[in-house]
């Protein structure tokens, strides 16, 4: 157990959330199964009296949810400091069985919340009301990603051991690992950068063209491809380094804390490309939408290839 | 998403604050108080751990002791060729250090023998034997004193002289030839540094012991294989590193500011009730004010926003001005009180200066602290004010 | 316009406590026609009012205003709705007591988030219109009974609603101020608005300008 201030204040706030999560979960099964928009009686009243309680603690959790999230990483790295062996968050991923899940999880409820956001908005334009029982469905779904994850997050600042050893980034993302996280490095270099740029050259296609659910998958694809290249070939540019390939370094304050802006345009660039497919919104609403998400894709991509041509300017050579 | 903030409801939240006017005051009287503390809390343990961390920094890489019988023994001098033989040792000096106490106080000194043409373990040390010469021309000892000792010494009418008390219960006296600058006040507070040969004079101690043994190892890296090396070579002696204080240092602090946080934890919790029950509880003014907002148009959504604008303000606000609180009571007030939890037991140790050390990171824990808490205990009485029956109100 | 069909409205306290404030009402209202309610109280004025500013819901029946299912909307769109269409003076006047003026005339046009010019143009006009301006930062707390009334017809009128609703408009006024309500009601007609009062002022009866009057009498049109 490792008890630190950033811990504590972590683990009251998911007790908090994990309050609020329950209330929210009972109210949505209660409105997925009785929502009747045409009813006029007063359970029908006040079912939707607790939607706007529903609604708003789904709001609040997801507020306080995206600064704890960068706060989370911030703890990471501090823990880092203490754990011996350790450079960077990813050391403490890494020191307990936990860690990997939870940073997964976390990723993936980010995407949830903010999905159910855009559904609530959505609905709540309309007079009638036409995603109530889909938004509240969802949040259903939600909570068994979220509560995982608060349970999660408890069990591994509990299974931090101080006094133990752990793998710092250089060995865990090298290609002399055998973890799966080495399986990326079996992919070719040119192979990794044509997948990556033909995977946006699509998106850029379908944006043009304007189909809305190609556009939405070829997104959802860019989220593991991007990743993916950042670890193998982007990531090692950042450091100017062949060897290190950790996505968490660029989080820190030596490399200008330059990965918080990385990953934010990743997740606004497809989040956006997401909603633009899964989301019956308005014509104009949806432009926007396609247009925000070109706009944060093009810019992850031009940030990232902007680190080899500089370092290629600089020294004459690549990596 | 089209969310823009609603100047006019912001501006409606700081008129409703002002208009509750002992309601509000009291949320941020008492609001305020608990960051004000919290953030006292953190500031000073962050600023003793800074100093400890440049406290550990300046100590040797390794410090190896003599353990006999399971305590800490003086270790013979000769063990200093043998650790210089060893690959990657750049230097080995044997220290000879120790405690005086000084009855008419009742305080403890840290004094520390050094010898002039040996080559010196600290910076700091480097830089004294070089501007200050201890062989006194006229035959009488000299030191030089942390500036705390000097203030017991001068409170005890020992102005230009000490008499210190030998084993043999003999007195040597001693001049107090200045004040001697540490790094860190922390560490030259108590302390007092003479020659090794007075040193050994006044304890009694013996030429061929010494109280330890630091050691400098050229490579940080090679400190794991170097330890492994003497521990092998002296199986009776205890190793140190650096590393390994500075790790113990930070666990027994974030285990006080730990401790701390609990006992927050239940006047915060304290506080979380207090507010929901006073926002739950409306008077029928209030009530009726909500009322007449729903009959001329005003949407659930609006009353919400309007309730939890009103609820970031005042609970920002105390924020923002309790953490200030802290910062002058901290930095230009050195924290009366509360510094005494987490430095030391004895009455010098107390006296150093708190180094200004400001940390982004504690001001976001401060904040993930009070203004998402009080928001939490708002929630779901703003929902029912929101949701309440204009009709039934307004009539 | 306005629609009211079969209306039924129960208040029910408990299962032995039931009160039909409402009982099959049938009611059409033109654009830009003026009808005045009259009754004595609790024989369910108000209620009918209420029902049309839909700031309550009818056990059975149907409110239709502008081909929309009024009795029907959510609590949110009730009050979306009330924004857009209707202006309500209440008895009471119902204004926020502590604050000024100017401030409770703002109210109805806080929710749109409109630019600061509009909103200072829109409200300067209104506390001309009603001759309140010279109070513009006034405590409403501090304001003498016509006064307050003025601002509350300001307020009701500030959003331009096409629907203005009086609920005994003239109950705490005296003779000289309640006479001087009827000269803006003459002018809100001229401005073709469609206007509901509820009184028991014998002031209100046989008006040049009122286009019908209507009793009710135990939750029932009678006349």
């Amino acid at each position: 157990m490792i008890l630190m201030p950033e811990v504590l204040t972590i683990l009251i706030l998911n007790v908090i959330f994990f309050i609020f999560a329950v209330i929210a979960f009972v109210l949505s099964v209660k409105i997925f199964l009785k929502w009747n928009f045409n009813s006029t009686d007063t359970s029908q009243y006040k079912l939707e009296k607790q939607s706007f309680l529903a609604a708003t603690i789904i709001k609040y959790i997801f507020a306080i949810k995206v600064p704890l999230f960068l706060f989370f990483i911030f703890t990471l790295d501090k823990i880092s400091h203490v754990l011996t062996g350790a450079m960077c968050g990813a050391g403490v991923v890494d020191a307990t069985v936990y860690g990997t899940y939870l940073l997964i999880l976390k990723i993936i409820n980010l995407y949830l919340f903010a999905y159910w956001l855009m559904l609530h908005s959505a609905d709540m334009k309309e007079e009638s009301q036409p995603y109530t029982k889909l938004k509240f469905g969802v949040f259903i779904g939600a909570f068994f990603f979220f509560i995982p994850e608060l349970i999660l997050e408890g069990l591994m600042f509990s299974a931090i051991d101080i006094d133990r050893i752990v793998s710092c980034c250089g060995t865990l993302y090298s290609s002399s690992a055998s973890s799966y996280i080495s399986n990326i490095f079996l992919i070719d270099t040119p192979v990794l950068l044509a997948l990556f740029y033909s995977n946006y050259l699509l998106i850029l296609i379908f944006y043009f063209l304007k189909n809305r659910y190609l556009f939405a998958i070829s997104n959802l694809i860019f989220i593991l491809v991007s990743i993916v290249s950042l670890i193998a070939f982007f990531g090692t540019y950042i450091y100017e380094l062949p060897t290190h390939h950790c996505p968490f370094c660029f989080l820190q304050k030596d490399y200008y804390y330059v990965g918080y802006a990385i990953y934010a345009l990743l997740f606004g660039g497809t989040f956006y490309g997401l909603v633009v497919g899964f989301i019956d919104s308005k014509y104009k609403e949806r432009i926007k939408n396609y247009n925000v998400s070109i706009f944060f894709t093009s810019l992850y991509v031009l940030l990232l290839s902007l680190y080899p041509i500089i370092y290629f300017i600089k020294n004459g050579v690549w990596l | 998403m089209k969310n823009k903030i609603n100047i006019y409801l912001v501006e409606y939240a700081i008129n409703a604050i002002l208009r509750q006017k002992y309601k509000s005051l009291f949320i941020v009287t008492i609001f305020t108080l608990l960051t004000f503390l919290l953030t006292s809390v953190f500031f000073i343990t962050n600023s003793i751990r800074y100093e400890l961390d440049s406290t550990v920094d300046a100590l040797p890489q390794i410090i190896v002791q003599k353990i006999k019988a399971g305590r800490h023994y003086d270790i013979d001098v000769n063990l200093v060729d043998d650790i210089l033989g060893i690959s990657g040792v750049n230097d080995a000096v044997a220290r000879v250090w120790g405690y005086y106490y000084f009855e008419n106080a009742r305080v403890n000194f840290s004094i520390v023998g050094i010898d002039k043409y040996e080559q010196q373990y600290k910076n700091s040390f480097t830089n004294l034997v070089k501007d200050f010469d201890f062989d006194d021309i006229n035959g009488t000892a000299t030191m030089l004193v942390g500036s705390g000792v000097k203030r017991t010494m001068q409170s005890n009418y020992y102005k230009e002289f000490f008499n210190f008390i030998k084993p043999d219960g003999t007195l040597k006296k001693v001049r107090i030839a200045g004040i001697f600058d540490g790094d860190t006040e922390l560490e030259s507070n108590d302390m007092i540094i003479m020659s090794k040969d007075l040193f050994r004079e006044i304890f009694n101690f013996e030429e061929s012991k010494a109280t330890d043994i630091v050691v400098k190892v050229a490579n940080p890296e090679e400190i794991a294989t170097v330890v492994s090396k003497i521990k092998l070579m002296f199986p009776d002696t205890r190793i140190i590193t650096n590393h390994d204080l500075k790790v113990s240092y930070q666990n027994i602090f974030d285990y006080k500011s730990g401790v701390f946080l609990v006992l927050f934890i239940v006047a915060l919790f304290t506080f979380f009730i207090i507010i929901y029950d006073k926002s739950s509880g409306l008077t029928s003014e209030e009530k009726r004010e909500i009322g007449i907002l729903k009959a001329v148009g005003w949407t659930v959504d609006d009353v919400l926003k309007e309730k939890l604008y009103e609820s970031f303000i005042i609970s920002f606000f105390s924020y923002i001005f309790g953490v200030g609180l802290a910062l002058a009571y901290v930095y230009i007030f050195q924290a009366p009180l509360i510094s005494n939890i987490f430095s030391g037991y004895s009455q010098l140790k107390t006296s150093f200066e708190l180094p200004f050390v400001f940390d982004f990171q504690t001001l976001f824990l401060i904040f993930f602290l009070s203004v998402p808490i009080y928001i939490a205990a708002i929630l779901i009485p703003s929902w029912k004010v929101a949701t309440l029956e204009a009709d039934e109100v307004i009539r | 316009m306005i629609e009211l069909k079969n209306i039924r409205k129960i208040y029910e306290a408990n299962k032995f406590d039931r009160v039909t404030a409402l009982d099959n009402i049938n009611l059409t209202v033109q654009e830009g026609e003026l009808i005045v309610l009259k009754g004595a109280s609790g024989s369910g004025k108000s209620t009918i009012l209420s029902l049309i500013a839909a700031l309550s819901k009818p056990t059975s029946g149907e409110v239709i205003v502008d081909a929309k299912q009024i009795s029907k909307l959510s609590d949110n769109f009730s009050s979306v709705y009330r924004r857009d269409n209707i202006g309500f003076i209440f008895q009471k006047y119902n204004l926020i007591p502590t604050l000024s003026v100017k401030d409770n005339i703002l109210l109805p046009l806080v929710s749109l988030n409109p630019h600061a010019k509009e909103v200072e143009e829109k409200i300067q006009s209104v506390m001309k219109r009603f001759h309140i301006e010279h109070k513009e930062n006034a405590i409403v707390r501090n304001l003498s009974g016509g006064e307050q009334q003025r601002v509350a017809i300001a307020r009701a009128y500030v959003n331009n609603p096409k629907i203005i609703i009086a609920d005994e408009p003239t109950a705490n006024l005296d003779e000289k101020l309640s006479h001087h309500f009827i000269d803006i009601l003459r002018e809100l007609k001229a401005l073709n608005k469609t206007i509901i009062i509820a009184t028991h002022d014998p002031l209100f009866f046989g008006l040049d300008f009122v286009d019908r009057e209507l009793e009710i009498h135990k939750g029932k049109i009678v006349l």
